[in-house]
């Protein structure tokens, strides 16, 4: 597609650039039989990621998130699917004790070999989005981006002029799915830098329940890339239970977006745990569209050496009478780096909101740095708000109660940072989860100098 | 089995211990009484390790080791236990996991094999019973959420658990009503044993109904002023501690 012609797509007023720093990551050619309505929304978000660039320290929700060393890897699209796994490759990062329906996202594709959906009950559809695609449905014109369009940052615009593939999920009214979906992005590395950009697309109608479970794995350390983004429409009573085990290879760069639009009485239950990739930024949207809707937003993240993680929240309470909760909380240790920017808007009209939000972090080193802003913006006079944030160290008094029963200081420490994050992993509420990530969560501590 | 000699020990540069002379033989329960403000707890501290006390001058031997020495965690693991005054609350640490790590450091620490989850259990099973504890407790982090009385029970646990050579019970009597204090004198009092000797630090005496010392001992200014039988705790119960503050000073 030539500059040209995506210059009459957009205002006229501000010349496009050629390119953007980005332009290798999208595929090289473009895929075949797109409808229509889709090579618009590409040529419109290629024209975003030109005209805007790469963020620089400058714009507010990248202050503390630098982009040179993600820019310094030469990332380019994943350009052929990688079909050789089989089952039995991937058994090393499968969840052990794990009951779920499974979806298997390979380096951005949905690989169908890998995938187990024989059991799924009856109302839930679940499929390959090119293969949607390719059906081209005009029913996905209204849903592609209708979540996470405007106001998205420029990943998301990049996503949407480069994504390839994903997972499509639909339950239908008032379905229950009484086992977990298991969405897992494993990657795998190439002979080069590789970025995969699997879009996934979420919607559960009035009343339906869901438990998805999402991962991010790798078969090895290499170097690799995901920007993966995620789009959910919650019908009015629908709930949704989400986790989010993000343990990338410790080369890894991350980006991930999940934009949520609720309906009246909706629940959203949303637990994002980071431990993986050299570098991940996730970003957390929330809408309400109807009264009532819920949303709850938890997290933990251990950041260790050379280590960025960085969640961005943005709970948007445009209505009244909704509820969201976010409580994060993060362990930095060596020259690990953690940002957790949490917003939560309330407009004028959003009465009867109930806010809370609490970010709490435990640094382990004298050069660990967490960089956290917890906003709000409250426009309504009637409503219940609260944040609070802290940063500290292990308290003296606990480490010496443990010491004085005879457990040596490393193990103390350790102890205490597992009981710190023990509130996030106890709330996963899945036993093989939780035993998979308390795992993770120790294995890392007893790699740290304590 | 414990040797304190012309202890001086500071806290933000305030002598609080100004020579203090003690010894406890094996099997002996002694009580130190004293006065607030006497130095009893910084007594209790220094002997377990705690941090910010600086021993400014003499020696305490423990089984012929310098104690003052030793790490915290090597002090517990020769079988010294400290009962805190304020058992600290540890979020998210279970109370079960808590007891298998520190009697397992034990263990290692003396080249024993740690006990599995079963041998642990029933050993658990059994001490509770002595101390008429409701094992529910085993099941939430430690001491979160206990009321006082669980707090004190849960630490006499821990001491049975460890079994330790020296047991120093720091105001265990606080903050406790008269049956929750029968219930934690009680536990103290089963697990007396020719091999243990107790440190028994209180301000009152009613704890002494319960545990009856062999020696009594009055701390005062950072100093032992008087010591003798368990009369004397009698005697300070009656008259208070003016009297014998003022006869040492005179």
């Amino acid at each position: 597609m030539s500059a040209q012609a995506l210059k009459s797509d957009i205002t006229a007023t501000a010349p496009v650039p050629e390119a953007s720093p980005f332009d290798r990551w999208l595929p090289a050619t473009p895929a075949t039989a797109e409808p229509d309505w889709l090579a618009r929304i590409r040529a419109a978000a290629l024209a975003r990621v030109r005209s805007e660039g790469a963020p620089t320290g400058k714009s507010e929700g990248w202050r503390y998130t630098g982009l040179r060393t993600l820019l310094e890897q030469g990332f380019t699209a994943v350009d052929e699917p990688l079909s050789a796994l089989l089952p039995e490759d991937i058994d090393e990062v499968l969840v052990s004790g794990l009951d779920a329906h499974r979806v298997v996202i390979v380096n951005g594709r949905f690989t169908p070999q890998l995938s187990d959906l024989s059991n799924l009950p009856a109302g839930v559809r679940i499929s390959p989005l090119c293969t949607e695609l390719a059906g081209a449905q005009t029913a996905l014109a209204d849903h592609l981006n209708a979540v996470a369009g405007e106001g998205a940052h420029v990943f998301a615009a990049l996503n949407s002029a480069g994504f390839e593939d994903g997972m499509m999920l639909h339950a239908e009214r008032g379905t229950l799915v009484e086992q977990p979906i298991e969405l897992l992005h494993l990657s795998v590395g190439m002979d080069e830098p590789r970025i995969a950009q699997p879009r996934h697309l979420i919607s559960l109608g009035d009343g339906a329940q869901v438990a998805l479970i999402e991962r991010f794995a790798s078969l090895g350390d290499a170097l690799y890339g995901n920007n993966a983004l995620m789009e959910i429409r919650l019908g009015r009573d629908a709930a949704l239970k989400h986790r989010r085990i993000q343990l990338e290879s410790p080369s890894a760069f991350h980006i991930s977006g999940v934009y949520l639009s609720q309906a009246a009485n909706s629940r959203y239950d949303g637990i994002n745990v980071g431990i993986g990739a050299r570098w991940a930024r996730t970003d957390l949207v929330t809408r309400f569209s109807g009264e009532y809707a819920e949303c709850n937003l938890q997290g933990l993240y251990l950041a260790g050496d050379k280590q960025l993680l960085d969640y961005h929240l943005d709970v948007h309470h445009g209505l009244p009478h909704c509820a969201s909760r976010e409580n994060f909380k993060g362990i930095v240790h060596g020259r690990g780096k953690a940002v957790f920017d949490g917003l939560v808007y309330v407009a004028k009209d959003a009465q009867h909101t109930d806010a809370e939000m609490s970010n709490r972090n435990l640094l382990l080193s004298e050069h660990a740095e967490v960089d956290t802003k917890p906003q709000l913006e409250i426009y309504a006079d009637d409503v219940k708000c609260s944040h609070g944030t802290t940063v500290g160290q292990i308290e003296p008094e606990m480490l010496f109660y443990l010491r004085s029963r005879g457990i040596p200081q490393a193990l103390a420490r350790r102890m205490l940072c597992i009981g710190f994050a023990g509130e996030i992993i106890d709330a996963l509420g899945n036993d093989a989860l939780a035993a998979y990530v308390a795992e993770a969560v120790g294995h890392r501590l007893e790699a740290v100098p304590l | 089995m414990l040797s304190i000699q012309g202890l001086k020990a500071e806290v933000d540069e305030k002598e609080i211990l100004k020579g203090l002379d003690l010894t406890v033989g094996a099997g002996e329960v002694h009580a130190i009484m004293g006065p607030n403000g006497s130095g009893k707890s910084t007594l209790a501290h220094v002997l377990s390790g705690r941090e910010g006390y600086a021993v400014t001058g003499g020696s305490v031997t423990f089984d012929d080791r310098d104690l003052l020495a030793l790490e915290p965690e090597e002090r517990a693991c020769l079988g010294l236990f400290l009962a805190f005054q304020y058992p600290v609350e540890l979020p998210g640490v279970n109370n079960t996991y808590f007891l298998k790590a520190a009697l397992n450091a034990k263990r290692k620490y003396h080249g024993e094999d740690e006990l599995d989850a079963v041998s642990f259990l029933r050993l658990m099973k059994e001490k509770l019973k002595v101390l008429h504890l409701d094992d529910s407790l085993l099941k939430r982090p430690v001491n979160v959420g206990f009321s006082g009385g669980e707090k004190k029970r849960n630490e006499i646990f821990q001491m049975a658990l460890l079994e330790p050579k020296l047991a120093i019970l720091d105001e265990t009597d606080s903050g406790l009503d008269i049956d929750a204090l029968r219930v934690v004198a009680n536990g103290v009092n089963a697990l007396r044993s020719p091999e243990r000797s107790m440190l028994v630090v209180t301000h009152y005496q009613r704890l002494l109904d319960y545990i009856e010392p062999d020696y009594v001992h009055v701390l005062a200014k950072g100093r032992i002023i008087r010591s003798g039988g368990k009369e004397l705790a009698r005697e300070l119960e009656d008259k208070g501690y003016g009297w014998i503050v003022d006869e040492a000073a005179a």
